[in-house]
């Protein structure tokens, strides 16, 4: 295939051959009951260095307990796919942890573009969709996809991507590879045990970023009997086998909203935006990560029931979420 | 009669105009939600807008609540729920007749920049948060509009970094030439004080429109570049009263998005 550019930006790749290995040594086809901690499951999965992707996003169904316990591990030097990434990335970077970001969209505030900007995270440009697609690539087994956003930009000279004369065609097209993230982070609504994962409402990439992910940690808002999932296979969103962890984590998503059982807290995006806004992340990190030894802890005492009461009673659209 | 609207209410009410009922668009984040939201309302009740996270079809829930584009009220009363994979893939299949997005800054071929300034990628002199979906949607939608306020330093000769592919440098097929789909790009900017369109021969932003009491000579004062003069230009209507009221009654009370003006 005639190659007609290649982007210069750096970029994680696995073998598909190596990759599949994986699939078949370190994936457990055994039900087992994958459930622990959050602390046993970023201590057991994440390792410093370790390319990090996400799902869905800090406002909506996002991870956020797990980002807050890797900053509270302290795992360091990490690469972040910033597909949809607003809040985490940026903890991430304040803290000084993630020294890499693959940009679909990045920050909520100037921490990031700060950072850029004095060359204390380097970035590789994507768009949210390419992004998305390569996890599709890695989902898939594949080396790449075929994509016609990108062409033309300056977005592709600074992404890992290449553009090739399309065979069929004669035009030209861009290839972006595959990736398989190190931890794959999945907050969904319902797991059983197994980790058979049920999410509802609309979603960036729940089932490729689990596909394509090594390792993927789940965190669930609520546990469900294995007989429910047999019961309504239609709601499955990942299978167990790709999952390594369930960590039992109400209100998982917080600050953000898990649709159908929570809203998102303004309060504490209010809190977070004026810190942020005048460069006190640490000092919010120290209040919502490193002064409590746990998500539970958190809740508990930086929040309290009554703000999480709160935003359950704010949760009245239920339709679509059960 | 002296008007009280904000830029953003004027901007907002200009480009909800343009969309068509049973239509087809792709809706960005923050500005254009309020836009599609406002067509809704007003004549476009059945405009299926589509999210980059897959939401399809949706009738939003007002007030508008900023950050909240994924949950329960913006998602309401879909008609799919997607991922973002899938609905990538429907626009670039063609099946997207509008895209709406914000923009930092755009040329004079409509070519947008939301990545950095300054001349040396490596070393920004300001960095921005990125493409997101804008990218995706610049290259696959058949009609792009841009919405953005009146600002003239973010109208540039050219951009220091296309993130989303415009015109590119405006030569006939620059686009196709590139492996862009076909037929596709910028179609109309909406400003605070004007109307832009893109001349057919040229690709060069055009001045179509301008609001009710202003020049053109007026409009293009302080544009960093200097866009064409359509041979008619029309004016355009300021937000109607009922348009307005849609806006602060329904739509943002809060008055976080239309509340803004012009630095």
């Amino acid at each position: 295939m005639n190659v007609l550019e290649s982007g210069v930006g750096e970029f994680r790749f696995t073998d598909p051959d190596e990759l599949r290995a994986w699939m078949r040594d370190e994936k457990r086809r055994e039900f087992v009951d994958k459930t622990i901690t959050e602390q046993e499951a970023v201590g057991r999965f994440v390792k410093d260095g370790d390319y990090i992707s996400f799902d869905f996003s800090s406002f909506t169904r996002g991870p956020l307990s797990l980002i807050r316990e890797i900053i509270r591990q302290r795992k360091r030097d990490l690469w972040y796919s910033a597909k949809f990434t607003l809040m985490e990335s940026t903890l991430l970077v304040g803290a000084g942890l993630c020294s890499r970001i693959d940009v679909g969209f990045m920050g909520l505030g100037e921490t990031l573009n700060r950072a850029v900007e004095a060359g204390a995270v380097k970035v590789t440009e994507w768009t949210n969709g390419t992004l998305t697609l390569r996890h599709l690539a890695g989902a898939m087994g594949l080396p790449f996809l075929p994509t016609r956003a990108l062409l033309g930009s300056d977005t592709l000279k600074y992404s890992g991507a290449k553009v090739v004369e399309d065979p069929y065609t004669g035009r030209p097209i861009a290839l972006v590879p595959a990736v398989s993230p190190d931890v794959g982070l999945v907050h969904v609504h319902q797991a059983d045990v197994y980790g058979n994962a049920r999410c509802f409402g609309p979603g960036v990439s729940p089932l490729e970023t689990a596909t394509a992910s090594k390792r993927v940690i789940i965190s669930t808002d609520e546990i469900i009997d294995h007989e429910e999932i047999r019961k309504d296979p239609g709601r499955t969103t990942i299978p167990y086998y790709l999952v390594d962890a369930v960590v039992f984590a109400p209100f998982g998503a917080y600050p953000g909203g898990t649709p159908g059982l929570y809203e998102i807290d303004y309060e504490h995006y209010a809190e977070y935006n004026a810190l942020e806004g005048q460069g006190k992340i640490t000092e919010y990190l120290e209040k919502y990560v490193w002064s409590v030894a746990s998500h539970e802890e958190m809740l508990e005492k930086r929040v309290g029931l009554a703000r999480l009461n709160a935003m359950k009673r704010r949760a009245t659209i239920k339709e679509g979420y059960r | 009669m002296t008007r009280d609207d904000t830029d953003a209410e004027v901007m907002i009410t200009l480009c909800a105009r343009l969309l068509e009922d049973q239509k087809i668009a792709f809706i960005g984040f923050g500005m254009p939600q309020v836009v599609a939201m406002l067509a809704q309302r007003l004549h476009a009740p059945q405009l299926v807008q589509v999210f980059e996270f897959g939401a399809i079809g949706p009738m939003p829930l007002t007030p508008f609540i900023r950050n909240t584009m994924g949950g329960s009220a913006n998602c309401y009363r879909s008609l799919a729920w997607t991922n973002m994979n899938t609905i990538f893939a429907q626009a670039q299949l063609g099946l997207v007749d509008y895209g709406v997005l914000g923009a930092t800054q755009v040329d004079l071929y409509g070519n947008v920049n939301s990545t950095m300034l300054g001349e040396d990628y490596a070393r920004p002199k300001r960095r921005f948060p990125g493409s997101g979906g804008a990218n995706e949607v610049t290259s696959y939608c058949w009609k792009t509009i841009i919405v953005m306020m009146h600002e003239g330093r973010r109208f540039v000769p050219r951009v220091d970094f296309i993130t989303s592919p415009g015109y590119l440098d405006g030569t006939p097929g620059a686009r196709e030439r590139a492996g862009l789909p076909a037929d596709t790009g910028p179609w109309r900017v909406v400003t605070s004080k004007a109307l832009f369109g893109f001349d057919d021969a040229t690709k060069k932003l055009t001045l179509t429109g301008v609001l009710e009491g202003l020049t053109p000579e007026a409009v293009l004062e302080g544009m960093e570049m200097k866009p064409l003069i359509a041979e008619r230009v029309e004016v355009l209507a300021p937000p109607t009263s009922e348009e307005l009221r849609i806006l602060r009654e329904e739509i943002d009370p809060a008055r976080a998005i239309t509340g803004r003006s012009a630095k």
